[in-house]
């Protein structure tokens, strides 16, 4: 039998869960703002890299990762041994590529004339840059930001197969105790509905708001 | 012309775009204090011709001197020299991500690196030039074509350029919002701000200009006093643009 304690129960997976989302994430804006910058500003052949590291991304699946970091790489990076932290890093990682698509995509709809105003001024391309291009692209990216932290908040749960206590691995070892296959799967999606849905929905109306605001397309 | 100092020249100035000639040899020259118009035909190259004027596009031949110095060939800082010649857009530029008073404010601050307060009074100042310090406070996303247009012009007016390049800068805006943009400028004319504007308000060019320029194929195939040039054009080129413009408007 699932009960309401094994319900209250589960929930105890959801700090790691959000833990794991929200690091990631921001391992992720921290790589894809200068993978973004470098693509935008090729220079010393680090755009090379940027282009490499963001095929690597999308050819390799986060699982994969996880594995290769954790069983694989344990030995040559400590850090690695913690099951937290490299399922963290593995999903961060491809969050950086990701994200750096998602912030190109913006700098571009930003519009020429936006530059060519700045410079104008006596702005060198990189103050144009920062001060004009980058602010605006933050709004545009916004919806596409949301969209990231879903996908971390649910792919998150491949930490499971590394043993890391979220929610996933939760629901199944209620699901082990009760011998009930159907509610705490059940719980587990509700939950992550319930994480996922007010996060993306927040930043895409607040991107909406902002762009109307600052008529930004 | 007059005995003044020549801030803005060109040599020779040409310019190519793949196959196309667009600019095929330009000379040109403006004093302190003076207003220059420049009209012709669309496609003609007025604003390829700014924009190199401006220092926001190489020439593809040619040179360009400021207050004499010729400024591809000399290791003058363009930045600084941008920071001098300001720019009035024909599409709406403003930052949108910035009030009209931040518009303002960002080459202040980041360019000629001023502390925020003096930033704040110059910019202040200078919105209110432009009759517009009602409205500091609003982003362009909620200002009329006409005083988006005005910020504009504060924005590169508050850099104390020692010229304004204005390309079509009422093209965009209904006749009501023309006249309190062209207004702004004759006003600026006035006060002897050094200005070359590409306009096709003859009204403007006629109680302002010290010259018009007739541009046409990438060149400038004709140039005098308005009363001149708009009561008597000498080339056929000049007649014809002319009498379209005064019959179709
Ligand atoms: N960046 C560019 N790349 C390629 N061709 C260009 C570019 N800019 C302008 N041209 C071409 O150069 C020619 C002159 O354009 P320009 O915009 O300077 O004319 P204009 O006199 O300002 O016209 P309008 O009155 O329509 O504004 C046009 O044929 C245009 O298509
Ligand atoms: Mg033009």
């Amino acid at each position: 039998m699932f009960t309401f304690n094994d319900f209250l129960f589960l929930l105890q997976g959801v700090p790691n869960t959000l833990a794991i989302s929200f690091l990631s994430f921001a391992l992720g804006f921290g790589l894809g703002i200068p993978t973004a910058i470098v693509k935008q500003f090729p220079k010393y052949g680090l755009n090379y890299v940027a282009d490499a590291y963001i095929k690597l991304m999308r050819g390799i699946p986060v699982l994969v990762f996880m594995l290769l970091f954790h069983f694989g790489m344990a030995g040559i990076v400590p850090l690695f041994k913690s099951a937290f932290l490299s399922a963290t890093f593995a999903l961060g990682f491809r969050s950086g590529a990701f994200q750096s698509q998602i912030f190109r995509g913006a700098m571009n709809s930003v519009g020429r004339n936006q530059m060519m105003a700045a410079v104008s001024l006596g702005m060198t391309r990189w103050q144009a840059f920062r001060h004009v291009i980058l602010p605006q692209a933050f709004i545009v990216a916004l919806p596409g930001l949301g969209s990231e932290i879903a996908l971390l908040i649910k792919d998150s749960s491949y930490a499971f197969v590394l043993g890391v206590l979220e929610l996933t691995k939760y629901s199944d070892i209620v699901r082990k105790a009760t011998r009930s296959f159907f509610f705490p799967y059940l719980a587990a999606a509700i939950i992550y509905i319930l994480i996922t849905f007010p996060i993306a929905n927040y930043l895409d109306r607040m991107g909406s708001r902002l762009k109307s605001r600052y008529g930004l397309r | 012309m007059g005995m003044g100092e020549v801030i803005l020249a060109s040599r020779g100035l040409k310019k190519r775009y793949g196959d196309l000639w667009v600019l095929k040899g330009i000379d040109f020259e403006i004093e302190r204090g003076q207003t220059k118009v420049i009209i012709g035909p669309s496609g003609s190259g007025k604003s390829t011709f700014l924009r190199i004027m401006g220092l926001l596009e190489p020439p593809t031949e040619g040179k360009i001197f400021f207050e004499g110095k010729d400024v591809y060939s000399s290791n003058l800082d363009l930045n600084m020299l941008r920071a001098k010649i300001g720019f009035v857009f024909q599409e709406p530029s403003l930052f949108r991500h910035l009030t009209a008073l931040g518009n303002v404010k960002l080459g202040l601050r980041v360019v000629l690196k001023m502390k925020e307060e003096e930033a704040r009074r110059r910019a202040l100042e200078v919105l209110k030039a432009v009759k517009l310090e009602d409205w500091a406070d609003h982003y362009p996303a909620q200002l009329s074509g006409g005083q988006q247009q005005r910020v504009g012009i504060a924005r590169a007016l508050a850099m104390n350029p020692d010229i304004i390049l204005f390309d079509e800068p009422t093209a965009s805006l209904d006749i009501e919002l023309t006249w309190e943009v062209i207004d702004v400028m004759k006003e600026l004319a006035r006060r002897g701000v050094t200005m070359l504007v590409v306009t096709h308000e003859l009204g403007f060019a006629k109680e302002v200009a010290d010259e018009i320029l007739f541009m046409d194929d990438g060149r400038i195939i004709e140039s005098g006093p308005p009363e001149e040039l708009l009561r008597n054009p000498k080339t056929q080129r000049a007649r014809e643009f002319l009498s379209r413009l005064i019959g179709g408007a």
